[in-house]
C-alpha cells in the first residue's frame, strides 16, 4: 500500500503548485480582410499530464473561441496536428506540456497553405502528392477473383513493408525540410518514403524505370539536400535518410535504355 | 447557390465511405466524397487490434469457417443482430481481406514453424504448417471461438485506411475535404443529396445526387470520455435523424471499454489486465474482488465497466482537475514485463502521461467506445424510409451487431459493407427511374432554409455558451445513460437533455464571423448532437430489458419475449424535444441460430415463446442433413446468398477448403 | 489518373522519358566534391611538410615539377595538375550552386527556418552554403595564382606569399578555415546522403568533427611556420629561392632556375 500512498499523495501535491504556463500562438486569419499575422498571449494553469491538446482546447473553450487548429485522434495516430512547437515540427497531441518551459511558442506549419491561425492544409498537398507520384500499388491484372486464396508474400517483407506503411502524413517532415522551404514543389520525404515503400512491394509492378519517372528530378530525389531534419522530426521515426539514400543510389545510376534521345 | 451535381455522394471518408465511393465510382458513377478531415485521418485508423475474417490460415484458426464466425456474430450481438445480414457480412469478410491484400496492404503473414505464445498466461509453443507459410496471418481476440483477427502489426486501421484512400485517389475519386454536411435534401421520400458547409470559407453549397451515403462513423462525443476521435459527434447520425422520415436503429446500444487512459479516453489494452494487472480506487484500495469475487479484474467488459462506474458513484474515484477516475496498477508485472509484452501501454503513458508504468499507476475510466446503433438500413444498405439514402459502417444499423460488437468485427464491416453497399448504390443509380429529378425550388428551400440557420445563430442575442452545453450534455450522458442504467437516472437525464435541446434554441455567438469559426460549428453541432443524445437516452429509458451493452439494473434480463425488437428512432418534430420510436420485431422463425444463452455471462434470460418451437426445427433440419455438405444445410436454415450482389456470392478458398473449379 | 499510369510493361510506356541527366548531375556533384575533398586533404599533407623541414617541403615541390623524373623542373607540371583541379573546382561549383537559395529572400527563409529548427545538419549546410559562397572568390584566386605563376611555391616563396607578399595576410587563414570546414562537412553530408559508408550518424559526425580539428591545427601549425618564414624572407634573411644547401653543393652550376636568381642564405 505505500505505493498507493505516494502515487495519491503526489497527485493532491500537485495540485497546489500547478505552474501557470504562457501560450505564444500565431494568429491569423486569411479569411478575414485586413488581419495580420500577430503574436498572441494565452495564461492557462498547468494540469497534470497536459498535452498541447488539452491545453489549445482549454483555451479555445474558456479564453477565445475563435482559435483555430485541428485535432482529430488526439493519440498521435491520424497525424492532423502537426505544428510548430517552440520551433520545431511535432505533434501536438502527443506534446506534453511538462516537457516544456512556461512559455511555449506555438505556430502554424510552413509549406502548406494556411487556413487559420494553427490550422493548415496539409490534406491538399497531400493528395496533390499523391496523384503526382501515384502512390498506390499499380498491378497487371485488372480483376481479382476473390474468392482465391491470397498471393503469399515473405513475413519479413510484409513486416519490412509495414515499417514504411507507418507514415501518417502529418507533413513535418516537409516543415522541417529545408529544400521545400526554398522549392514549393519538392515532394520531400514523405513522398519519397512512398516511393520506397511501394518499391519494396512485389505487388507493384512498376520498375526502377518508372520510378524515375515520378521522382528523377530536382523536386524528386535529386533535389534532397540530405538536410534530414525529416529524419530528426518525423513522428513515427521511420528511416527515411537510409530510404532516401536507398532511391538516391538506385536511381542515380539507372540505365536509359527507352530514353528518347 | 452553388449546385454541385454527382451520381453517388458519400458523406464520410473513412473507412466504408471509402469502399463505397470506389465500388460505385468503379461501376462508372462519377462519386464525390465529403469528408471533415483529409481522409486518411479518419477515426478508423484507430482500430489497432484487427479484421475478423475466417481465413483459417494459423493453426489455431484451423476450421474455422463463415459457420464459426457467424455464430460468433450472433451470440456477440446478445441475438439483437440481423441474422441475414450476418450471414451477408461473414461470407463478403474474407474476400475484403483478399482485396485489401491485392490492393497493397501488408498484412502480417504467417511464418512457418514453432513459435512461442501466451494462452491464458501460460507460454505455449505452436506449430504453423508450411503450406499456410506466406499467407495472411490471424490472432486471437475476445469472443472468438477460433484465432480469426487478421492484422497488421499494431497498426491494422492505419494500413487498411491508407491502402482504401490511395486505391480511392488511382480511381480518380473526387474528396472535398474540410466539407460538412448539414442537412439532407429530400421530399419525404426520397433522398436527393445534401446542403453543404464548408469549413474553410463557410460558403453553403448543394451537392445532388442520386445516391447519398452516409458513412461517418460512431457518435463517440455524445459522452464526456470516448476512445473516439474528436470528429465522432454523430452528425450523420443526426443528419438522417433530422429529416424526420429516415430512422435510427438501437441507439440506445452503446459499448464501453473498462480501461481509457483519463481524461483523454485513449485505449489501454484488456492485456494488462489479462497479464495480472490490477484495478485500485482513491485510497489505493483493490475494489474488484468485492464485487466480483470470483474472476475479479477478469470480468467481462461490461461487467467490469459497470462496476467501477458503481465505486466512482460511491465517491472512491480519485479527484483531478479534469474528474473523477480510478487507477489501473501494472507495476507489480515488472519493468521487464512491461517493456516486452506491453510495450505499447508503455509509449502510451510516456506520450500522453508522461509516466512509466513500471512506477506508477495509470489513470484509467471506462470510456465509450462504440456506436452500435446508426442509420437504420435494409440489407442493401438503403435506409428503410428513405429512398436514395444509404448508409455503412458505424453510422449505420444494418445490423450485424445488434446490442454488442465483436471485437474485430468492426473494422471488418466497413470494407465488407462498403463492398455490398457500393454495389448497391450502383445498381440503384443504374435504374433509370433513379434519375435526380428534383425542383430546383425545393433545393432552394433547403439552401436558404440552412442559411438562415446559420445566420441566425451569428445573429442570435442569446446568452447559451455552445461549449458550455456540449459539456453539460456529454455530462447528462455519462451519468444517466453510462454503462449502467436504470428508470430514475434515465428519466432525469431525458428531462436535462429536453432543457438542453430548450436551452440550445438560445445559442449565442462571441465570434460573428460565418467564415471558418470553431465556434458556429460548435453551435449547430451540438444542437444536432442533443438530439442524437436524446434518442439514445429516451430509447435507454424505453426498452425496459438489459441486452448487450445496455444494460438496466432495474431489468437486469434479456427479455425476448417483450423485447426482441429493433427500436427505431425518428424525429418528427421539430421544435419538439423527444423523438418517436417505434419497434422492428425480429422473427425468431426465420432464424438459422435461434435465441439461447451466450456461452459468457449471465444466464439470464426470457425466452420468446417462438424460440422452443424454431429450435426444434433447427436441430430437425440439421439432423435429416447429417453428412451433407455445411452450405446446403446453411442454405436450407436461412438462405442469405440471393441478398449479395452477384459479384460476392461465391464461396472462399481455405487451406482445408480447397476450390473445385 | 489511372489512365496515366506508367508501368513500362503494361504497354503504358510510350510517352517520352525523363532525362537522365539530373541523376548524373547529382552524381557528379558528390564524386566531383569528393576528389576536391581528398585532394585537399593530400594537400594539405604536401604543404605540412614544412613542419619536418624546408628541405623535405622542397623535395616535394621539385617532385610535383618533375625534377626526379627529368632531372630539371618544369614547373608548368604544377600548372597542369591546377588546371585539373580547378576545373573539378568549376564543376563542383556549378553543380552546387543549383542548390543554394536563389534569391535573398529564399536565404532568409533558409536562415529563419535554421534558427527556428536548432537543427545540426540544417545548419551546417548553411555553413556549407556560407564557405562554398567565400570560396568562389578565395579559392579561385588561389587557383588562378598557382596557374599562371606555378613556380611560387617552396618554403621561400609560400612564406612569402602566406607573409601577404601578394593577397594580405588574411586570405590563406580565411581559405584554410572555409576548405576545411567545407570539406570535412562536405565529406559528411555526402556520406549521409548515400548512406556510404552505410554507419550512423552520430559516428558520421563525431568523425566529421574530429577531422576537422585536426585539419585546422594541422593547417594553423603549417601556416604558422610558413608565416615565419615570410617573415624571415621580408626581412631578408631566408631565401625566397630556397635550395637545401645539400642540392648547392651538387648543383652548384646547374642550379634550378628561378625568377629572382640565387641568394645565399645568410648573405
Amino acid at each position: 500500500m505505500s505505493e498507493a500512498q505516494k502515487t495519491v499523495q503526489s497527485g493532491g501535491a500537485q495540485q497546489t503548485r500547478n505552474r501557470t504556463l504562457t501560450f505564444h500562438i500565431l494568429r491569423y486569419n486569411p479569411q478575414v480582410p485586413g488581419d495580420k499575422p500577430r503574436l498572441q498571449q494565452y495564461q492557462i494553469e498547468e494540469a497534470e499530464g497536459m498535452t498541447l491538446f488539452l491545453a489549445l482546447t482549454e483555451i479555445r473553450e474558456h479564453q477565445d473561441p475563435t482559435l483555430q487548429f485541428d485535432f482529430v485522434c488526439r493519440a498521435g495516430i491520424c497525424g492532423s496536428c502537426s505544428m510548430l512547437i517552440n520551433g520545431r515540427p511535432g505533434l501536438a497531441c502527443r506534446s506534453l506540456t511538462k516537457n516544456m518551459g512556461t512559455d511555449i511558442t506555438v505556430a502554424p506549419l510552413p509549406v502548406f497553405e494556411l487556413i487559420g491561425d494553427l490550422s493548415v492544409n496539409t490534406g491538399k498537398w497531400m493528395r496533390g502528392m499523391s496523384e503526382r507520384l501515384e502512390t498506390w500499388v499499380h498491378t497487371q491484372e485488372k480483376e481479382i477473383n476473390l474468392s482465391k486464396k491470397e498471393e503469399v508474400m515473405d513475413p519479413d517483407l510484409a513486416e519490412k513493408i509495414y515499417e514504411l506503411d507507418r507514415c501518417v502524413e502529418c507533413g513535418s517532415c516537409v516543415a522541417a525540410c529545408g529544400t521545400a522551404q526554398m522549392r514549393r514543389d519538392f515532394v520531400g520525404a514523405v513522398g519519397l518514403n512512398k516511393i520506397a515503400r511501394l518499391k519494396l512491394d512485389p505487388r507493384d509492378n512498376r520498375t526502377d524505370a518508372d520510378f524515375y519517372e515520378l521522382i528523377g528530378d530536382d523536386n524528386g530525389v535529386f533535389g534532397c539536400m540530405s538536410l534530414l531534419g525529416c529524419h530528426d522530426v518525423c513522428p513515427k521515426e521511420l528511416p527515411l535518410q537510409t530510404q532516401i539514400a536507398f532511391l538516391r543510389r538506385k536511381l542515380a545510376t539507372i540505365e536509359c535504355t527507352e530514353c528518347n534521345k | 447557390m452553388n449546385v454541385i451535381y454527382s451520381d453517388v455522394l458519400v458523406i464520410g471518408g473513412g473507412l466504408a465511405g471509402l469502399r463505397m465511393a470506389i465500388g460505385a465510382q468503379r461501376r462508372g458513377h462519377k462519386t464525390i466524397i465529403l469528408s471533415l478531415v483529409p481522409p486518411k485521418r479518419s477515426h478508423s485508423a484507430a482500430a489497432q487490434g484487427g479484421m475478423q475474417a475466417s481465413l483459417a490460415n494459423v493453426i489455431k484458426g484451423q476450421g474455422d469457417t463463415e459457420d464459426v464466425h457467424f455464430e460468433d456474430t450472433v451470440r456477440g450481438s446478445d441475438w439483437g443482430c440481423d441474422q441475414v445480414v450476418a450471414r451477408m457480412f461473414v461470407n463478403t469478410s474474407p474476400k475484403a481481406a483478399r482485396e485489401l491484400a491485392a490492393w497493397g496492404l501488408p498484412w502480417s503473414r504467417v511464418r512457418k514453424g514453432d513459435r512461442q505464445v501466451i494462452i491464458n498466461s501460460q507460454k505455449v509453443t505452436i506449430t504453423e504448417r508450411d503450406e499456410a507459410h506466406g499467407l495472411i496471418a490471424q490472432r486471437d481476440f475476445g469472443g472468438t471461438k477460433k484465432w480469426r483477427t487478421c492484422y497488421v502489426s499494431d497498426g491494422t486501421g492505419h494500413a487498411m485506411l491508407y491502402t482504401a484512400s490511395d486505391r480511392a485517389i488511382a480511381e480518380g475519386i473526387t474528396v472535398h475535404e474540410r466539407c460538412e454536411a448539414i442537412a439532407l435534401i429530400h421530399d419525404g421520400k426520397r433522398c436527393y443529396g445534401a446542403v453543404v458547409r464548408d469549413l474553410i470559407t463557410g460558403e453553403i453549397r448543394a451537392y445532388l445526387a442520386k445516391a447519398t451515403a452516409i458513412a461517418t462513423g460512431g457518435a463517440g462525443k455524445l459522452y464526456k470520455v470516448t476512445t473516439n476521435a474528436i470528429i465522432c459527434e454523430g452528425i450523420g447520425h443526426a443528419l438522417a435523424l433530422e429529416t424526420g422520415v429516415a430512422s435510427l436503429g438501437n441507439m440506445e446500444a452503446v459499448q464501453f471499454h473498462p480501461t481509457g487512459i483519463f481524461p483523454v479516453g485513449i485505449l489501454v489494452t484488456e492485456g494488462c489486465r489479462g497479464d495480472g494487472g490490477l484495478l485500485r480506487d482513491c485510497d489505493g484500495y483493490r475494489f474488484m474482488p468485492d464485487y466480483e469475487p470470483e474472476k475479479k479484474e477478469l470480468a467481462s467488459r461490461d461487467v467490469v465497466s459497470r462496476r467501477m462506474e458503481e465505486h466512482i458513484a460511491k465517491g472512491k474515484g480519485h479527484k483531478s482537475r479534469f474528474g473523477e477516475h480510478l487507477w489501473l496498477d501494472i507495476t507489480l508485472l515488472g519493468r521487464h514485463h512491461i517493456e516486452h509484452n506491453l510495450r505499447e501501454v508503455k509509449e502510451i503513458c510516456e506520450s500522453f502521461l508522461g509516466i512509466d508504468p513500471a512506477e506508477k499507476w495509470i489513470p484509467v475510466r471506462p470510456a465509450q467506445h462504440y456506436t452500435m446503433g446508426g442509420v437504420r438500413t435494409k440489407p442493401t444498405g438503403e435506409s428503410q424510409t428513405l429512398r436514395g439514402l444509404f448508409a455503412a459502417g458505424e453510422a449505420a444499423c444494418w445490423d450485424m451487431h445488434g446490442f454488442n460488437r465483436l471485437g474485430g468485427n468492426s473494422v471488418a464491416e466497413t470494407v465488407v459493407a462498403g463492398m455490398i453497399v457500393g454495389e448497391f448504390i450502383a445498381d440503384f443509380c443504374d435504374d433509370k427511374n433513379n434519375g435526380i429529378d428534383v425542383s430546383m425550388k425545393l433545393v432552394e428551400e433547403f439552401v436558404s432554409r440552412e442559411k438562415g440557420k446559420i445566420q441566425s445563430l451569428v445573429n442570435s442575442s442569446g446568452k447559451e455558451n455552445a461549449f458550455k452545453l456540449n459539456l453539460e450534455m456529454q455530462d447528462v450522458m455519462t451519468k444517466s445513460v453510462g454503462i449502467f442504467r436504470n428508470a430514475e437516472a434515465l428519466e432525469a437525464g431525458v428531462k436535462q437533455l429536453q432543457q438542453l435541446i430548450e436551452r440550445s434554441r438560445n445559442i449565442g455567438l462571441s465570434s460573428k464571423s460565418t467564415a471558418s469559426n470553431p465556434e458556429l460549428v460548435a453551435a449547430y453541432r451540438t444542437k444536432m448532437m442533443l438530439k442524437l443524445a436524446q434518442t439514445v437516452a429516451y430509447g435507454a429509458l424505453v426498452r425496459t430489458e438489459s441486452r448487450g451493452a445496455h444494460f438496466r439494473i432495474d431489468y437486469p434480463q434479456r427479455n425476448d419475449k417483450d423485447w426482441l425488437k429493433r427500436t427505431l428512432a425518428f424525429w418528427k418534430d421539430e421544435n419538439g424535444t423527444l423523438p418517436h420510436l417505434e419497434y422492428e420485431p425480429l422473427d425468431v422463425m426465420k432464424m438459422e441460430l435461434p435465441p439461447g444463452w451466450r456461452g459468457y455471462g449471465a444466464k439470464n434470460y426470457i425466452d420468446h415463446p417462438d424460440t422452443p418451437k424454431r429450435q426444434e426445427e433447427v436441430d430437425a433440419i440439421k439432423k435429416q442433413m447429417e453428412g451433407s455438405d455445411r452450405f446446403a444445410v446453411q442454405e436450407k436454415l436461412m438462405p442469405f446468398k440471393d441478398q449479395l450482389p452477384a459479384a460476392l456470392r461465391g464461396k472462399n478458398e481455405r487451406i482445408d477448403e480447397p476450390l473445385k473449379d | 489518373m489511372s489512365n496515366n499510369t506508367v508501368i513500362a510493361q503494361v504497354g503504358l510506356a510510350e510517352r517520352p522519358r525523363k532525362s537522365r541527366l539530373p541523376a548524373r548531375l547529382d552524381l557528379l556533384q558528390s564524386l566531383s566534391g569528393l576528389f576536391l575533398a581528398l585532394f585537399m586533404w593530400g594537400h594539405m599533407f604536401f604543404v605540412a611538410t614544412i613542419l619536418v623541414s624546408e628541405d623535405l617541403m622542397w623535395t616535394v615541390t621539385k617532385f610535383f615539377e618533375g625534377y626526379y623524373f627529368f632531372g630539371q623542373s618544369y614547373p608548368w607540371l604544377v600548372s597542369v595538375i591546377v588546371g585539373i583541379v580547378a576545373l573539378v573546382f568549376i564543376i563542383h561549383a556549378a553543380l552546387a550552386v543549383r542548390k543554394f537559395p536563389i534569391n535573398f529572400r529564399q536565404l532568409q527563409v533558409m536562415r529563419a527556418h535554421a534558427k527556428e529548427m536548432r537543427h545540426h545538419d540544417t545548419s551546417l549546410w548553411l555553413v556549407q552554403v556560407y564557405t562554398g559562397f567565400a570560396m568562389f572568390f578565395l579559392a579561385s584566386a588561389h587557383l588562378y595564382q598557382m596557374f599562371v605563376w606555378p613556380e611560387l611555391i617552396g618554403p621561400g616563396f609560400s612564406g612569402d606569399r602566406m607573409w601577404g607578399a601578394y593577397l594580405g595576410f588574411w586570405f590563406y587563414p580565411v581559405l584554410l578555415l572555409c576548405v576545411e570546414l567545407h570539406g570535412s562537412i562536405g565529406l559528411y553530408r555526402l556520406a549521409v546522403k548515400w548512406c556510404i559508408p552505410n554507419m550512423s550518424r552520430e559516428f558520421l559526425s563525431k568523425l566529421e568533427k574530429a577531422l576537422l580539428v585536426f585539419f585546422l591545427l594541422l593547417g594553423a601549425v603549417t601556416l604558422i611556420a610558413y608565416m615565419k618564414i615570410g617573415i624571415h624572407v621580408k626581412a631578408g634573411d631566408f631565401q625566397k629561392d630556397y635550395t637545401p644547401s645539400s642540392v648547392m653543393m651538387e648543383h652548384s652550376k646547374a642550379a634550378p632556375t628561378s625568377m629572382d636568381g640565387m641568394l645565399v642564405k645568410g648573405e
